[in-house]
C-alpha cells in the first residue's frame, strides 16, 4: 500500500509542482511579478476541497461519467492556459494577462490534482491497518514531487535567460502534451470517444504502473497501450505547442533578447 | 536569487528529500522481499514440523478453530485423499505434485493464499501449509513502515538544522553587510572581520583596498581644491588691481578697458562657482556638520548682499516664524541661500519682489525662495540642475553674469544634507518658486 500511495501521490503532486515551478522560474526570467502564486494556490486548494466533498454528485452526473468529464475538461483548460501563456509571453506589456493565465492554470492544476489526493487519502485513511502506510507513502510521494519541482525551478532559474527560457518552454510542451493525452484517456473511459485497438503495447518495455511509468505519465502522459485517437490528439497538441514555442523564441531572437 | 539562505535551504532540502526518499523506497522494497522470504521459510518449517509430529494416516479434522484463521495445513495421501486438515483448509488439492517442495499462490475462501507443498517420502504423503497473503503482507508492511517513519519525520528536523547552520555559515557575510551599511557617508575607514572565512577574505581585502584608494583620491582632490583656489585667486586679484590702476591713469580709453574688466570679473565668478561646486559635491561626503540656525544664515546672506537688491530697487523680505536649527554645514547653507537669493535677484526685474520663507511643514523644515521674475518654463525645470546649463542657452534674455552652475551647486548641497528640492511657479509672485525640504531628524 505504501508503494501504491507513493506512486499515486507522486504522480499528482509532480504534475502540479512542475507547472508551478516552470511558471515561477519563467516569471523570474521574464521579470514578472510572482504575486499570482498565493491566490492561485489558495483558490486551487479551496476548489479541490469542494470538488472532493462533492465527488459523489459529480461522478453521478452525465450518466455516471461526471468525474471523467470534469477532469478531462480541467486538463483541456490547463492545456489552453499553457498555450496562451506561451503565446503571450512574447510581449512584456501583457504582464497582467500573463499573470492571470498562470493563476488560472495553477489553480486548475491544483484543483485537479488536489481533489484526486484528497479522495484517495480520505478513502483509505478510515481503514486502521492502512492508515500508517498510506500516510507515510503520501508524504514520501509529495516530498519527491515537491523536491523535483524545487529542483526544476532552481535549474531553470540558474540558467541564462536564453537557455532557461528554452528549458522552461520545452517542459511546458511536454506537460501540455501530457494533459491532452490524459484528457483523451479519460474521455475514452467515459465512452465519449471510441477506443480502438491499441497502436502498440510497450508494457513489457516500460509498464505504466511502475514507478518510472507513473513518473513519465505525470511528465509526458506516457501510456503503454495508447488508442490511435490518443496518439493523434497528442501529436496535434505537440504540434500546436511547438509552433507557438518556435514563434515565441523567434520573436525574442528578433528583438535580440536571446 | 532573492536570498542565499532560502536558496540553500530549499535546494539542500530538495536534494536530501529526493535522495533519502528514493533510498527509503529501495529499502522498503528490499525489506518487503526479505520479509516475504522469512514468511516462506516459516511456512516451510511449519510443514516440516507437521510431518514430524503427525505419524498416523487416519483421516480426521483437527480442531484448530481456536487458533489463527490466517494459516491452514492439510495432509494428503499419495492418492490425494485428504487425511488431516485444519478447519479453514481447502477441500481440494490446489497445489501441484510435480515438485517435492514447492511454493504457490492459490485462491480460495475469497482470499489469496501463499501455500507450501512438501512430499513426506517416509509415509508417502503430501503436507500442505498456507498463509493468507494480505495478512502476511500487511504484517511485513507494518514492520517496514515502522522503520521508515523516523526517516520521514527527520526531514523537517533536518530542515530546521540546515536553516540554522546556513544562518551560522552566512553570519560573517551578514556582519560585513551590517558594517558596510552602518558606515557614515564620510567614514572611509577599513572594514574588519574577526576570523573572516576564506571565501570572504578576498572580498574584504578588495573592499579595503578600494576604500584606501577612495580616501587618497579625496585627499588629493581636497589638496587640489585648496591649491587651485589659492593659485587662481591670487593672479585674478592681481589682474583686478592692475585693471583698476590702468583705469585710474586715464591713459587708456575707458571703453577699451571695460570688456577686459568684465572678462576678469566673469573669470573670477566662474572660478569661485566651480570651486564651490566641487566643495559641495555629495561624493565628497567629508563636510563637517554642526548645529546651524537657518534663519540667522538667511538674514546674514540678505544683509551681505543688500547692495545688489537696492541697486535694482528690489523688495526682499524674510518670513520666518522662529529659529530653525539644522544639523548642517554652515558654509554650504550660506552658499545655498546666497545662490538662491542672487539667482532670484538676477532674474527679477527692477522693483520686483523676492520672498524667503522658513517654516515647519509636516516632518520637515521648509525653505522657500520665490520671486516675481521671469521664472523657468516647465519644460526646462528638469534640466536647470545640470552643470553649465542656462535657460535659453548662452544668450540669456536677462543678459546677466552667470555660468549655469548656481542651481547645480544648490542641488549638490541639498543632496549632501539629505534634503529634497522642488521647483515650481510662484502663485503669489508669479516668478520661480524653489522649495527645499530639510529632514527634521537631521536636526
Amino acid at each position: 500500500m505504501l508503494i501504491n500511495s507513493v506512486i499515486l501521490i507522486l504522480r499528482e503532486v509532480l504534475e502540479a509542482a512542475l507547472i508551478v515551478s516552470v511558471f515561477l522560474a519563467l516569471s523570474q526570467k521574464l521579470q514578472l511579478s510572482k504575486r499570482w502564486l498565493m491566490p492561485a494556490l489558495l483558490f486551487g486548494f479551496a476548489t479541490a476541497a469542494i470538488y472532493a466533498l462533492n465527488i459523489q454528485v459529480i461522478s453521478q452526473a452525465f450518466e455516471g461519467v461526471g468525474q471523467e468529464i470534469v477532469n478531462a475538461s480541467l486538463q483541456v483548460v490547463i492545456f489552453g492556459c499553457i498555450a496562451l501563456f506561451v503565446f503571450f509571453i512574447k510581449n512584456a506589456q501583457n504582464h497582467k494577462r500573463i499573470a492571470f493565465i498562470m493563476m488560472c492554470c495553477v489553480s486548475m492544476a491544483v484543483t485537479r490534482e488536489g481533489a484526486e489526493i484528497i479522495i484517495y487519502i480520505q478513502g483509505l485513511i478510515a481503514i486502521p491497518e492502512l492508515r500508517s502506510p498510506v500516510l507515510i507513502g503520501s508524504i514520501i510521494g509529495a516530498g519527491i514531487g515537491i523536491s523535483a519541482g524545487v529542483f526544476f525551478y532552481y535549474l531553470i532559474a540558474s540558467l541564462s535567460f536564453k537557455n532557461g527560457l528554452r528549458l522552461g518552454l520545452f517542459l511546458l510542451i511536454l506537460i501540455a502534451g501530457g494533459m491532452i493525452m490524459q484528457a483523451s484517456q479519460l474521455l475514452i473511459q467515459a465512452d465519449l470517444i471510441s477506443s480502438q485497438q491499441a497502436l502498440w503495447n510497450s508494457s513489457s518495455f516500460l509498464n505504466e504502473r511502475s514507478l518510472t511509468g507513473q513518473l513519465l505519465y505525470a511528465l509526458i502522459g506516457y501510456e503503454a497501450t495508447p488508442a490511435p485517437i490518443q496518439v493523434y490528439m497528442y501529436i496535434c497538441s505537440l504540434f500546436i505547442m511547438i509552433t507557438l514555442t518556435v514563434r515565441t523564441l523567434n520573436h525574442f531572437k528578433q528583438r535580440e533578447i536571446i | 536569487m532573492k536570498s542565499i539562505r532560502t536558496y540553500l535551504l530549499f535546494s539542500l532540502l530538495a536534494i536530501i528529500t529526493l535522495v533519502t526518499f528514493f533510498s527509503v523506497l529501495h529499502g522498503y522494497q528490499s525489506s518487503i522481499a526479505k520479509a516475504e522470504q522469512l514468511f516462506d521459510e516459516r511456512l516451510q518449517h511449519l510443514a516440516e514440523i507437521i510431518a514430524i509430529t503427525n505419524q498416523d494416516r487416519e483421516p480426521r479434522q483437527e480442531d484448530s478453530s481456536a487458533h489463527s484463521s490466517s494459516v491452514f495445513f492439510e495432509i494428503w495421501s499419495s492418492e490425494l485423499d485428504l487425511l488431516v486438515y485444519s478447519h479453514n483448509a481447502p477441500m481440494e488439492f490446489l497445489t501441484s505434485t510435480e515438485n517435492k517442495e514447492s511454493f504457490k499462490n492459490v485462491n480460495f475462501n475469497g482470499y489469496r493464499w501463499r501455500s507450501f507443498t512438501l512430499y513426506d517420502q517416509r509415509l508417502d504423503r503430501w503436507i500442505v501449509t498456507g498463509e493468507r497473503i494480505d495478512i502476511r503482507y500487511g504484517l511485513a508492511e507494518n514492520i517496514v513502515t515502522a522503520s521508515i517513519i523516523p526517516i520521514v519525520l527527520a526531514i523537517p528536523i533536518a530542515g530546521f538544522i540546515i536553516w540554522w547552520a546556513i544562518g551560522l555559515g552566512l553570519k560573517p557575510l551578514k556582519t560585513l553587510a551590517i558594517q558596510l551599511s552602518n558606515k557614515e557617508a564620510d567614514d572611509l575607514s577599513a572594514v574588519a572581520l574577526n576570523e573572516s572565512p576564506q571565501e570572504l577574505t578576498q572580498l574584504v581585502t578588495t573592499i579595503n583596498a578600494l576604500l584606501r584608494r577612495l580616501t587618497s583620491a579625496f585627499l588629493r582632490e581636497q589638496r587640489f581644491s585648496a591649491d587651485a583656489a589659492h593659485e587662481l585667486r591670487t593672479p585674478i586679484s592681481a589682474l583686478k588691481v592692475q585693471i583698476h590702476n590702468l583705469q585710474q591713469k586715464n591713459k587708456y580709453d575707458e571703453n577699451e578697458l571695460k570688456p577686459l574688466a568684465a572678462g576678469i570679473e566673469r573669470m573670477a565668478y566662474v572660478i569661485e562657482q566651480i570651486l564651490s561646486l566641487y566643495r559641495h559635491s555629495p561624493e565628497q561626503g567629508l563636510v563637517q556638520k554642526t548645529k546651524v540656525d537657518l534663519c540667522a544664515i538667511a538674514q546674514q546672506v540678505i544683509a551681505g548682499n543688500y547692495e545688489s537688491f537696492s541697486e535694482k530697487n528690489q523688495n526682499i523680505s524674510l518670513n520666518s516664524e522662529s529659529d530653525f536649527m539644522l544639523q548642517a554645514n554652515t558654509f554650504a547653507i550660506e552658499t545655498l541661500i546666497h545662490n538662491l537669493v542672487m539667482n532670484a535677484s538676477k532674474y527679477t526685474h527692477e522693483q520686483g519682489d523676492i520672498l524667503l520663507t522658513i517654516r515647519n511643514a509636516d516632518s520637515v523644515i521648509q525653505l522657500v525662495v520665490e520671486d516675481s521674475g521671469i521664472g523657468i518654463p516647465e519644460t526646462e525645470l528638469d534640466r536647470v540642475f545640470e552643470r553649465f546649463y542656462r535657460v535659453a542657452g548662452d544668450r540669456h534674455a536677462s543678459g546677466m553674469l552667470g555660468c549655469g552652475l548656481g542651481l547645480a551647486i544648490v542641488k549638490h548641497i541639498v543632496d549632501l544634507h539629505g534634503a529634497k528640492i522642488k521647483l515650481e511657479q510662484s502663485v503669489e509672485l508669479g516668478g520661480l518658486k524653489v522649495i527645499i525640504d530639510f529632514p527634521r531628524d537631521e536636526i
